[in-house]
């Protein structure tokens, strides 16, 4: 197993190798081959793996010492336990498909670009892979900071377009800023405890040697890393410009897996985040408050892969919600569906700018389902499943979500549903916009309407069956007497809370109430957009159209306050300080290389004159200073 | 395993220890300074001083001098007064061994001969490379 | 001894060869030949296969660190003759002297690696410096290397008196010429003794180039043919160092901490002089020579501490800094003149010399991954060991980053600047014996073991 892990780890690296040193040597198709055959690779060594894990649970690998400084040191190690099998799997599964699509999607690159993208994706699918198999906090990071880098080249990927540019350096700053804090709780961890290693963090003995203060002041800072790489409040207003990437890259690492890496890192140390109950509850408003905010803003959005990015944020609010109730294994759950669903969706919204030609506006579109039809059916598939709709995936684990919110209060209760409502009104909107009413595009954009190839259709129809069924995996006891697959898999490394256990009626009670909700939410939206014409918004969907105008508000006060302060530093600290020091310093050599040069007079006499006036110091210094 | 030749000189020497032994010398020495620094004291005390234009004159075996005497002159008299300096010197080194042939034996007579030998071999290289020869 | 005998005679037949070979192919085949089985005279003297039995009264003492220095300077000389003897031949007409002459050097060299008596440290310096005031005069219809020549001659004089003296009075307080911590202890409190040790001292200060004893070199360096500076800036110096810190390692520890701060001031002095003067250098040449002024700074620093890192140091260093500064000079060598223009643009015109003279830069200025930053590195760390002498690796720290400067002018200068299309012709072997050097500074840089395994 231990190699398994290995071959895991490397395959995708040595993908990224061989596409991006010989990108102009290569075809396209070797290329596109070499890429999707090592995701496979991994993908295949993971399903080995996931079964061993069935049978005999998890193990911890250690291959050598990374980092040994006096009595610390950090293994590279490499941890397999029931929840990074989960993640594996999603990683290399919904990768693998994605490289696929990817092949077909981008083919009108030019070869050395192709390469390009095919060896940022491998190298994104290594880093994710360090990210969720790392044994300890260090590792992690290396996997953490890896994808963030492979999230900024791949956003950037057009990099000729300045806005795009733009938005990848944002993503950055602002993954960099959850980062600081990610890093400080690991040197909190060593400062306490002098190991980052997970096994020995989470025993407890050394849960015993943190006071309540360092919990709550790790988890906080965890969390704060978890904010920026899982776009949540304040830190989420990078993703939906992240956008700018190809949708493929939008599909993996911005809906799939390197934004769950947040839920991935809370779930992972849900055994100190149940021991910080003020850290809990800030996760609970930042996760509701986040994903109520997105839900609104996507109900006014018209560009199609920002509405699924808001989406994206808003459902990433609902796993963090479910995290700060301690429903980690509902959290999961549902990163499992979104990865499905949302992946589905993604790489459907591509299908469709692939055949508008590049078109992202959904009021230029209208009445696809026609033309696309494989694409249109497992959009809607998609849709209801986001939505909730029994009995697909989406609806079990936003269930599970409702549940465990319910058992806290009836009042979160209403809020979350309040926003899975909200879910439902903008997917469906996005729903009939696009492919219901007549088309709403140029003469062109008409005839150049066509259903994608099978290459692209078929990742598709398969996120799709997955989009459906996999919700089966995780059905409440309610419905399915030891259904709960989930929470028994991951028993080992999740303690389940059972002590708000609802009672049979409720739960049948809250699961029809839901369900109806949505059910006419969804027919309200039929109603609206059926046959939809543009119009000007005005008032509060203005207000949601301009994104709570966030944006607006962070450059007024962070972006501008900082660009002064770095005015006054490079003004007057940078340059006739620091500089005045470093060029001082640099003239001084010179000056006394110039002095010293004329030293070497070049006469034999002077010569002999120094030397003996040295030794003659020398021998005074010995023999009168010295007795 | 080539056994190169040596003398033990010990054999020669015995009782050199002794700061006596030297006595003779320091008187020699004294004797021979001595002597000199009197002839010399005495030759100038004694003797005439007539100095005239002529006589202050640099003096070159009666030819009227001319120019100056710091004027270039072939290398070739300089390497041949080198060259002569070096085999003078090897020479001196003869004379101990002649006091001390005897006691050194078959073995000391190699070991000069070796001696001999690198000379003669700096002599040929000096032969073949011409710089004995006066005429180009 | 098998090495030094061997040197001695080829010395001999390589003056008698340019009577007998006529081709200089021949002569330099000779040498080549000739400096390969010295080598291996050598390496099986150490391993016990002795070719004469001489009786050396006890003057000489070949121990393993002695046997592996001398594999060094026959290996880098090796190096020397496979990169620049071709070179020699457009100095003068008398190319097999110069090999004779450069034998006799090794001959010395041997000399101070293995001495125990002062005798053998004077005869050994002497026939290392008299050879070398031939080779700097050697281009005779040039003024400046005659005027060099003259000057190397009057000061190393000076320094040869200065060491009489110092051997005279050592003679005279203890009685003995033998170099041994023993004779030195049975007359510590004489102060004829101490002036002896300083004496001798600064005429080794002035061997290597230390300051304030240093004035020689530049002028020296810079008169002298470029083929001969390269050879006595490296191996020769690495042989003065050699004997010096011999000398006092083996002698004067006893009296350690009258010398010890000297020695320190004059490392500092030397750092900073070299470093110093060397930034406003135009000429390649001339910046080199001060260059390996400041390297002898650092160098220096194992006569600071004696301990096993200034042992493993030192030998990385004198190897590290030999290949560097011979494989630079051996381009130099090929130039019009050793201007700084010259090598503008170079990295187009010869992407593998460019690359490698890089990787001697860099080691030069002890960057990390090359063996030039470890050899740095363990003269400090032997420094750091010995204690109180704190101020003086923060200076060489200081003195160091000057050094990058200068260093890095060649490096920007190569990459970055447009050449004015005057190309050096190379050939392949010389291109790849130049990457070879680069690639043994840097395998040197991260596994150094590789070659002081052979010290144990």
């Amino acid at each position: 197993m231990k190699e398994f892990l290995l071959v895991i780890l490397v395959a995708p690296f040595v993908g990224f190798l061989i596409n991006g040193l010989f990108r102009n040597v290569l075809s396209k198709k070797i290329i596109a081959f070499n890429a999707c055959g090592q995701i496979l690779i991994s993908f295949l060594f993971s399903l080995v793996v996931f079964s061993t894990i069935l049978e005999s649970g998890g193990a911890i690998f250690e291959y050598y010492n990374f980092i040994k400084v006096g009595s610390f040191q950090i293994p590279f190690a490499l941890q397999i336990d029931q929840l990074s099998s989960i993640f594996l799997l999603i990683i290399t599964g919904v990768g693998f498909l994605i490289h696929v699509y990817s092949a077909s999607y981008m083919k009108e690159e030019s070869s050395a670009h192709f390469g390009r993208y095919f060896s940022y994706l491998n190298l994104f699918i290594f880093f994710m892979l360090l990210l969720v198999l790392g044994a300890n906090f260090v590792i992690m990071f290396i996997g953490w900071e890896g994808v963030g880098l492979c999230s900024y080249l791949l956003i950037g990927y057009w990099f000729k377009n300045t806005e795009y540019n733009y938005a990848a350096r944002k993503a950055f700053v602002m993954n960099r800023i959850g980062d600081l804090g990610f890093l400080i709780a690991i040197f909190w961890l060593i400062a306490k405890l002098d190991t980052t290693s997970f096994s020995i963090i989470f025993s407890n003995e050394s849960l015993a040697k943190l006071s309540t203060l360092d919990i709550t002041a790790i988890t906080l800072l965890l969390f704060v890393g978890a904010t920026g790489k899982s776009a949540q409040i304040p830190l989420y207003t990078w993703l939906p410009d992240a956008m700018a990437g190809p949708t493929p890259v939008s599909a993996l690492i911005h809906a799939a897996t390197m934004v769950t890496a947040g839920v991935y890192l809370v779930a992972r140390c849900n055994v100190l985040y149940s021991l910080a109950p003020i850290t809990q509850t800030i996760i609970v408003c930042i996760g509701l408050a986040t994903a109520i905010l997105a839900a609104t803003i996507a109900l006014k959005q018209n560009d199609i892969k920002k509405i699924l990015a808001y989406s994206t944020v808003s459902q990433l609010g609902f796993m963090f919600f479910a995290l700060g109730l301690g429903a980690y294994t509902a959290a999961v759950f549902h990163v499992i569906t979104h990865a499905f669903f949302k992946a589905l969706l993604f790489l459907g919204s591509g299908s469709v700018i692939h055949a508008m030609g590049g078109e992202q506006d959904i009021r230029k579109m209208g009445g696809l389902s026609k033309k696309l039809k494989i694409t249109y059916w497992t959009f809607f598939i998609g849709c209801l499943a986001i939505a909730g709709i029994p009995p697909f995936s989406g609806f079990f684990s936003k269930d599970a979500i409702l549940v465990s919110a319910f058992a806290k209060s009836p009042a979160l209760y209403f809020m979350v549903l309040l926003g899975a409502l909200l879910t439902a009104f903008y997917m469906f909107r996005l729903l009939f916009i696009t492919f219901s009413g007549s088309f709403r595009g140029t003469k062109e954009q008409q005839q150049h309407l066509h259903e994608s190839p099978a290459v692209m259709t078929l990742p598709l129809i398969i996120l799709a069956i997955l989009s459906l069924v996999a919700g089966v995996i995780g059905i409440p006891d309610v419905l399915l007497n030891g259904g709960d697959k989930l929470s028994e898999f991951l028993s080992p490394i999740i303690f389940v809370n059972n002590e708000h256990q609802l009672s049979h009626s409720t739960e049948y009670l809250l699961m029809g109430l839901s369900t109806i909700l949505i059910i006419g939410v969804i027919v309200v939206a039929w109603v609206l957009f059926k046959k939809y014409k543009t119009t000007e918004t005005v008032g509060i969907g203005k207000f949601f159209e301009n994104k709570w105008y966030v944006d607006e508000l962070y450059n007024k006060t962070i972006v501008n306050s900082i660009n002064k302060l770095a005015k006054i530093c490079n003004d007057i600290i940078e340059k006739s300080g620091i500089d005045a020091v470093v060029n001082g310093v640099g003239r001084l050599v010179h000056y006394g290389s110039r002095q010293l040069r004329l030293l070497q007079s070049g006469q034999v006499g002077n010569y002999i004159l120094v030397m003996v006036l040295c030794m003659v110091l020398v021998f005074s210094f010995q023999f009168i200073f010295k007795k | 395993m080539i056994h190169l030749l040596q003398i033990d000189i010990s054999k020669a020497v015995n009782e050199v220890e002794n700061a006596g032994s030297y006595l003779p010398i320091a008187i020699q020495l004294l004797l021979v300074v001595g002597l000199i620094g009197l002839m010399l004291l005495a030759s100038h005390k004694l003797g005439p001083k007539r100095n005239t234009s002529d006589k202050l004159e640099g003096f070159a075996c009666g030819i009227e001098s001319h120019g100056d005497a710091r004027k270039p002159m072939a290398i070739k008299y300089f390497l041949v007064a080198v060259l002569f300096v070096l085999f003078d010197v090897e020479v001196i080194f003869f004379y101990p061994y002649a006091l001390s042939f005897k006691q050194l034996g078959w073995d000391g007579f190699w070991a000069v001969m070796m001696f001999v030998g690198f000379f003669l071999c700096g002599f040929i290289y000096i032969i073949k490379k011409g710089a004995l020869q006066w005429e180009d | 001894m098998n090495a030094l005998i061997v040197t001695a005679v080829l010395g001999v037949m390589m003056m008698f060869s340019s009577i007998v070979l006529k081709r200089n192919s021949a002569i330099r085949m000779l040498a080549i030949v000739g400096l390969l089985f010295t080598f291996i005279a050598n390496v099986l003297d150490s391993s016990g296969v002795h070719f004469f039995s001489i009786n050396i009264k006890g003057m000489m003492h070949f121990d393993q660190f002695a046997y592996f220095f001398i594999s060094i300077s026959i290996f880098c000389t090796f190096i020397f003759f496979l990169l620049s003897a071709k070179e020699m031949e457009r100095i003068g007409v008398n190319y097999s002297e110069y090999f004779a002459l450069i034998f006799f050097i090794l001959c010395g060299i041997i000399l101070v690696a293995s001495f125990t008596s002062l005798l053998i440290l004077f005869l050994g310096i002497e026939i290392i410096s008299i050879p070398l005031y031939i080779l700097t005069g050697s281009d005779k219809k040039n003024l400046k290397s005659n005027e060099a020549s003259l000057k190397y001659f009057l000061l190393g004089a000076f320094s040869t008196g200065i060491m009489l003296m110092g051997i005279a009075l050592f003679y005279g307080s203890t009685g003995s010429f033998s170099v041994e911590n023993s004779v030195v202890i049975a007359a510590t409190t004489s102060p004829m003794l101490l002036i002896g040790i300083l004496l001798l001292l600064f005429s080794m200060s002035f061997k290597v180039s230390a300051a304030p004893f240093h004035f020689w070199a530049p002028d020296v360096y810079d008169g002298a043919p470029t083929v001969f500076t390269s050879f006595m800036a490296t191996i020769v110096k690495a042989a003065a160092f050699i004997a010096f810190i011999r000398l006092f390692s083996l002698a004067f520890t006893p009296l350690q901490d009258r010398w010890q701060l000297i020695v320190a001031v004059i490392i500092a002095l030397t750092l900073f002089v070299g470093n110093i003067t060397a930034v406003f250098q135009q000429s390649v040449k001339r910046m080199l020579a001060y260059s390996s002024i400041a390297q002898s700074g650092f160098m220096l620093m194992a006569l600071l501490a004696f301990n096993t890192f200034s042992v493993e140091g030192i030998l990385l260093y004198i190897v590290a800094y030999s290949i560097s500064t011979m494989g630079i000079f051996s381009v130099l060598v090929k130039m019009k003149d050793s201007s700084l223009e010259e090598f503008n643009g170079f990295a187009k015109h010869q992407p593998v010399l460019a690359v490698a003279l890089t990787v001697f830069l860099l080691s030069l200025a002890g960057i990390p991954l090359t063996a030039g930053f470890l050899s740095k590195f363990y003269m400090l760390k032997a420094v750091m060991h010995s204690g109180n002498f704190l101020w003086l690796i923060i200076f060489a720290v200081l003195m160091a980053a000057v050094s990058v400067y200068y260093y890095f002018r060649i490096i920007q200068v190569m990459f970055f600047k447009e050449s004015d299309s005057n190309t050096i012709i190379v050939s392949t072997s010389f291109k790849w014996l130049l990457s070879a050097l680069a690639i043994i500074i840097i395998v040197l840089g991260v596994y150094p073991q590789l070659l002081l395994q052979f010290l144990v």
